[in-house]
């Protein structure tokens, strides 16, 4: 069978070149958001989470828990789906970070958003754009996903109204449009 | 969560060097950042690992067994087709792992060291023995999920759903520090917080886990993973179990029972599994497994349900087996 | 001219008489048969695009400039007295603005106690000091730099605990204290004559809400006028609490509410955190944003109660011949009790009946309203009791039910209802769940042989028929658009969409040509979202200002015209006559600018009707006997209530209720730790909501979809709560139909099944 990955037998023990320590103040920080390089001052301990919200205004990823465990924060980072409260926003620097904010181009909405408008698949709709963005990352490996990859991908966002069944109805219609 | 400083260095060295005294290893963060913002852990400065080369990603060398970089993403073990035939154990105990942000985040490092999920030990205001208080909890409180067996002084439970799938693998661990590099049985990776050791890990200060590397002669048993949980998805589980074995005509070589949720440490009776050497894997022997496994079970006001499940799902995969 | 009229009105099980300020006529219902355009169709929600693309504000997201943040020291004790605090540490670290604590904050009332911060801490959460500070980090670590000298009391949790004689009390009267009773009849004879008796005791644990955005506010004074941004079902409650607490008038006080992420019962007032943004801003001249954590909602938000409840059912000749229900409910440090004997007192006529309900005060967070309280907990006692009596009696328990449940009178109250239709909803349930497989015990077999089937039922009754006071009012623009203006909220049920139809409809314009702004202390008055009444209070009114327009809009069409007004007819935005077409915009920009305004107000109730809603849910479910394991493969939902406004958020809102019934059926559970008070499980790790893989397979949802023609000008009724209530008795039916093994504890984890198996087991 072939090797997958970086050879792992061989990490170098040698010191490279000066490590750079940063914080505990701000420190400036670039990364890709929706496709727009910005930079912003954050100090180390600061989210990924309340970084969009506060510095960056996009205050469409909602704070629901704040501990990893409702999925309201999804965002995609290097076009995977992952919880933006856990996440440091210092360890996104050079990353692509995409949120709800950045689906609709040219003033039309994302296939997904529509979808999940067609299907009635939000009530209250503060786990809407998780839920999206969860979906969304599916569509990108899963093109035509089933019910069950759907579930599986939002298995890990929660919705208190409980619009699952519609949530589901919506993620496999995406997939069956085209954009 | 208190302020620190950061670093991302690109070698193992620089990491080892900077991971001194007050320092942390971040990798996926899963489970360390909520530790931190549950003030549970307050490192004066985060060792970001994830820039380091060659500790993602894995290799099977023909013949000579699988490894697994300590930084490799929970997911990417997940959803690799070649890897589910050769681990099946795996990717079962991976899909019902967690969530798919949260597989998409953890490292298999990150997984093996995550601290134990205790109320009692993540409620800052607790002073539970395990952070240095004088007495636990929830041996007297409130203890639905926690130990039926195994338990000194903390009753926590083991929470991984990979370890027992790996260490049915017979899976190894290298370790590296600035003073050198060992390597250990995964099992042995975990102890009972006992007396003076009041921790989960055998990990010693500044000392990473580089690798996990799984046999040859592991991977020709077949294997199952059953986990209970209170909800159909997303849920630490009650009780878990990993089992292998080889089937040799209609019997059982060479097997390996692991369970997780029950006890403080991954759960493996080596009577049991000796027990099982030739079987049919029928009923009765199952129930003499389970027996074995469970010997010395003593549950708590709220969680003998536990003895009952983790008998029936003894049962549940040893009979999968020859299914 | 406007006039003083008597309402009778139902709010969440208790009805009250109130005066109320009407205008005009009432309109009649609507011909049967009239042929809606909007009404009666499924339509997506309007707001749709504002939340699928993050444009949505709700209170978490207002971010003002200069805006202070402000975070909460709560006690860390069930019960202790605050005799020092000490700032000064916290006050010294760079960015904080100012603290409030009992010791410097002004005056508040609040729910009938002076100040905001009490001087005896009542349970763990209870608020103990502010911060407010340039951000959140600094307000969170300026909270660890607080030290206070607590003087500890002894203190009491456990509902069952605080009712025995060993517990402290808490009250000078003791901990318990009645809060209701009905009786009619008389219960113990019907008791003692009965063939057959269930004497059982139910329990239902705490469950919360975990609505997805916390409590929260954002209040800014800018020297004469407080504004506040407030998640909140009730925008009026809101003002009414903050001019109470800082003695200001309406005038100054502006509430506003615009999206609002779930409440659930749990946001129909004004919260301490309220108060507290708002006196920092009054303090400090700045913004303050007050929005609580996920631990701080499940410690200090509400809750529903947990109960402890004694049933007595009596039966003979196959008939219910008396009925007897007392119990139990942990309001914490609440002041009023969710009574859970409601819908004993009201779903069945049966002659004997006594019923008594208590309120038992802990050291534990006060309860407040959720989704259906107390008849959501009194459902899953009730109908498991009647559900043990048919099968000691040996009669289909749906037959039983049948016999009782047919009357068109209020039993409790002796009046008419308005309408009823809930043997037909169990005509449907029966049908759609195939009834005819239910097997009288034993279930039928799953789908391996450890896994037992078995179909279970239970009955819907709640209020939902709305009333006054709501108003509002319809502007339309020149350009022929439309704003459709009232004060109440749209807390995720799609009450824009709904109240957009209705306008439309009535108006006589495209639906996208309606705006509708709500959640606006400024807007004429709206009812609070819950109690099921929200589109039954305001969409008659919607459709009396929304004719009293297009009346308007007529003359003003039949001036331009120069045609006779009875010639005329409003249809899509389009003004009609014989032979010609015109857009209403064409004929508004005719005249120079203007505004056409219509009022409506909701009309009263008939005081000699009863106004309630019926359903009922079949469950069958598979559990797994050797681990306990429950799964819901269908549940059938049917309700009656009244005409379908929109099919398709109606639908969407009872496919909701019965998920969160599963969680508080099967998983979700409050856990206090006795000794030390703390909520062990106040997060979404431990406190477990459904998951998308827990829904069951299959959800069927019905409505008997007739108007209620005695119940308001558009034959409407409410459906917030009615589909939280049956559930879980259905399931724990199914459950017992499955295995005959009775789980009388919610939720049934698998600890309480494998126990009740357990017990079943050695019975047999």
């Amino acid at each position: 069978m072939a090797a997958r990955g970086p050879n792992i037998s061989n990490v170098p023990l040698t010191s490279a070149r000066r490590v750079v320590l940063r914080g505990p103040g701000a420190t400036e920080l670039a990364l890709t958001v929706n496709g727009q390089a910005v930079t912003v001052q954050v100090p180390p301990r600061r989210t990924l989470l309340d970084t969009l919200r506060e510095a960056l205004a996009l205050t469409g990823t909602k704070k629901v828990c704040d501990e990893g465990t409702c999925g309201a924060c999804t965002v995609l980072v290097d076009g995977r789906a992952i919880y933006s409260c856990m996440t440091l926003a210092v360890t996104c620097e050079g990353k692509r970070v995409e949120t709800i904010e950045g689906l609709a181009k040219d003033g039309e909405l994302h296939p997904v958003q529509r979808a999940f408008i067609d299907a009635d698949a939000f009530q209250c709709g503060f786990c809407t754009p998780g839920q999206i963005m969860s979906i969304v990352a599916l569509l990108r490996e899963t093109p035509a996903p089933t019910e069950d990859d759907v579930r599986r991908a939002v298995a890990g966002n929660l919705c208190r109204c409980g619009a699952y069944p519609n949530i589901v109805s919506a993620g496999v219609n995406a997939g069956k449009r085209k954009r | 969560m208190n302020a620190f400083s950061y670093a991302r260095p690109r070698t193992l060295a620089d990491a080892l060097r900077l991971l001194r005294n007050g320092a942390a290893a971040l990798a996926g963060g899963t489970d360390l950042v909520g530790l931190m913002k549950d003030g549970l852990t307050r490192p004066t400065t985060l060792v970001d690992l994830t820039g380091i080369d060659g500790l993602r990603g894995w290799s099977h060398p023909k013949g000579r067994g699988i490894r697994i970089g300590a930084l490799t993403p929970l997911v990417e073990l997940e959803t690799d087709q070649s890897l589910a035939k050769t681990m099946p154990i795996l990717r079962e105990a991976l899909r019902d792992a967690a969530t798919v942000q949260l597989r998409t985040m953890g490292t298999v490092g990150g997984n093996l060291l995550q601290r134990n999920r205790c109320w009692y030990f993540r409620d800052e205001g607790t002073p539970c023995w395990l952070k240095g208080g004088t007495r636990c909890f929830a041996v007297d409180g409130e203890n639905r999920y926690h130990a039926i067996i195994g338990a000194q002084e903390c009753v926590m439970v083991s929470p991984s759903d990979l370890v027992p799938a790996l260490i049915a693998y017979d899976a190894e661990i290298a370790l590296t520090s600035s003073r050198g590099q060992r390597s250990m049985k995964l099992i042995d990776l975990f102890v009972a917080p006992r007396g003076r050791e009041r921790r989960e890990h055998s990990l010693r200060p500044g000392e990473l886990i580089t690798e996990v590397r799984v046999p040859e002669a592991a991977l020709a048993r077949r294997g199952t993973y059953v986990k209970a949980m209170d909800r159909k998805a997303w849920s630490f589980a009650l009780v878990s179990i990993a089992a292998a074995a080889k089937i040799e005509r209609g019997v059982a070589r060479d097997v390996r029972l692991v369970m997780g949720g029950i006890a403080p440490v991954p759960w493996r009776v080596i009577a049991a599994e000796k027990g099982l050497e030739g079987s049919p894997l029928d009923e009765a022997a199952c129930a003499d497994a389970a027996d074995r496994m469970l010997t010395g079970a003593t549950p708590l006001r709220d969680n003998g349900y536990k003895v009952t499940l983790a008998r029936e799902l003894v049962r549940r995969a040893l009979r999968s087996l020859v299914a | 001219m406007p006039r003083v009229v008597k309402s009778r009105e139902e709010f969440e099980g208790e009805v009250y008489e109130s005066l109320v300020l009407v205008e005009g006529k009432d309109l009649p219902v609507p011909r049967a048969g009239t042929e809606f355009v909007e009404i009666a169709h499924s339509r997506r929600r309007i707001d749709g695009p504002q939340r699928v693309t993050g444009r949505a504000r709700y209170t978490q997201d207002i971010y003002l400039p200069g805006m202070l943040h402000v975070r909460v020291l709560r006690s860390p004790y069930p019960r202790a007295r605050v005799r020092r605090i000490d700032t000064k540490k916290a006050e010294a670290l760079p960015g904080v603005r100012g603290v409030l604590h009992r010791f410097n904050a002004p005056k508040a009332s609040f729910r009938g106690e002076e100040t905001i911060f009490r001087e005896e801490v009542r349970f763990v959460g209870d608020e103990v000091a502010a911060i407010a500070a340039d951000d959140e980090q600094t307000a969170v670590d300026a909270l660890r730099l607080i030290e206070v000298d607590y003087e500890l009391l002894p203190h009491v949790v456990d509902l069952e605990e605080a009712i025995g004689d060993m517990a402290p009390r808490l009250e000078t009267d003791g901990n318990v204290a009645e809060a209701a009773t009905h009786k009619r009849g008389d219960a113990k004879r019907g008791l003692r004559e009965a063939d057959f008796v269930v004497d059982a005791t139910y329990r239902t644990s705490t469950q919360l809400h975990n609505s997805l955005e916390t409590h929260g506010a954002v209040a800014t004074w800018d020297g004469e006028q407080l504004t506040v941004y407030e998640s909140t079902q009730h925008v009026f409650g809101v003002r009414q609490g903050l001019r109470t607490a800082l003695k200001l008038p309406f005038s100054k006080i502006r509430v506003l509410c615009d999206y609002m992420g779930g409440g659930f019962g749990s946001k129909g007032g004004v919260g301490k955190y309220s108060i507290i943004a708002s006196l920092f801003t009054m303090q400090l001249g700045r913004p303050a944003r007050c929005v609580l954590t996920r631990d701080e909602e499940n410690l200090a938000a509400g809750n529903r109660s947990a109960t402890l409840q004694q049933l007595r059912v009596g039966g003979k000749g196959g008939r219910i011949t008396a009925l007897e229900h007392t119990s139990w409910a942990n309001v914490g440090q609440g002041k009023w009790v969710a009574n859970p004997t409601g819908p004993t007192n009201t779903l069945y006529d049966i002659a004997n009946l006594s019923s008594k309900s208590y309120k038992v005060v802990t050291n534990a967070g006060s309860l407040s309203a959720f989704r259906a309280p107390g008849y959501v907990e009194g459902t899953f006692a009730l109908e498991s009791a009647i559900d043990e009596l048919a099968d000691k009696m040996g009669v289909d328990p749906l037959v039983l039910r049948r016999k009782h449940a047919a009357s068109p009178k209020d039993p409790m109250v002796g009046k008419r209802y308005s309408d009823k239709h809930l043997i037909e909803c169990y005509r449907i349930g029966a049908a759609e769940i195939g009834w005819q497989r239910r097997r009288r015990s034993g279930g039928i077999r799953g789908s391996a042989p450890h896994r037992r089937r078995g179909i279970g039922m239970a009955t819907q009754i709640w209020g939902g028929g709305g009333g006054p006071p709501a108003y509002a009012t319809v502007h339309v623009n020149s350009d022929g658009t439309v704003v459709l203006t009232t004060g109440t909220q749209d807390i995720g049920t799609g009450t824009r969409t709904v109240l957009a139809q209705i306008c439309a409809d009535e108006l006589g314009v495209e639906l996208d040509d309606v705006q509708v702004r709500l959640g606006d202390t400024d807007n004429p008055y709206g009812p609070i979202s819950a109690g099921s009444l929200t589109v039954a209070s305001v969409g008659p009114a919607v459709r009396i200002a929304a004719r009293d327009a297009r009346e308007q809009l007529l003359g003003a069409a039949a001036g331009v015209l120069e045609t006779p007004m009875a010639e005329l007819r409003l249809e899509g935005g389009v003004v009609v006559t014989k032979g010609a077409r015109t857009p209403l915009s064409e004929i508004l920009t005719k005249v120079d600018n203007n505004t056409v305004i219509g009022k409506g107000a909701r009309h009263p109730n008939d005081p000699d009707l009863s106004l309630r809603t019926f359903g009922a849910h079949f469950a069958e479910v598979e559990v797994d006997v050797r681990t306990g394991e429950i799964t819901v493969e269908h549940v059938v939902a049917v309700h009656d209530i009244g005409r379908i406004v929109n099919p398709t958020t109606a639908r969407s809102q009872v496919e909701g209720g019965v998920l969160q019934a599963l969680g508080f059926a099967l998983s979700e559970e409050r856990f206090v730790d006795r000794a030390t008070g703390r909520v062990m499980n106040g997060n979404l790790e431990n406190y477990k909501v459904p998951t998308v893989k827990d829904v069951p397979a299959k959800i069927t949802v019905k409505f008997v979809d007739r108007p209620d023609r005695r119940a308001n000008n558009l034959g409407i009724k409410g459906l917030g709560e009615p589909p939280i209530i049956p559930t879980a008795a259905a399931i724990a039916n199914a459950v017992a139909n499955a295995t005959g093994a009775r789980v009388r504890h919610a939720p049934l984890t698998r600890a309480r099944v494998l126990e009740a198996l357990a017990i079943a087991g050695a019975k047999s």
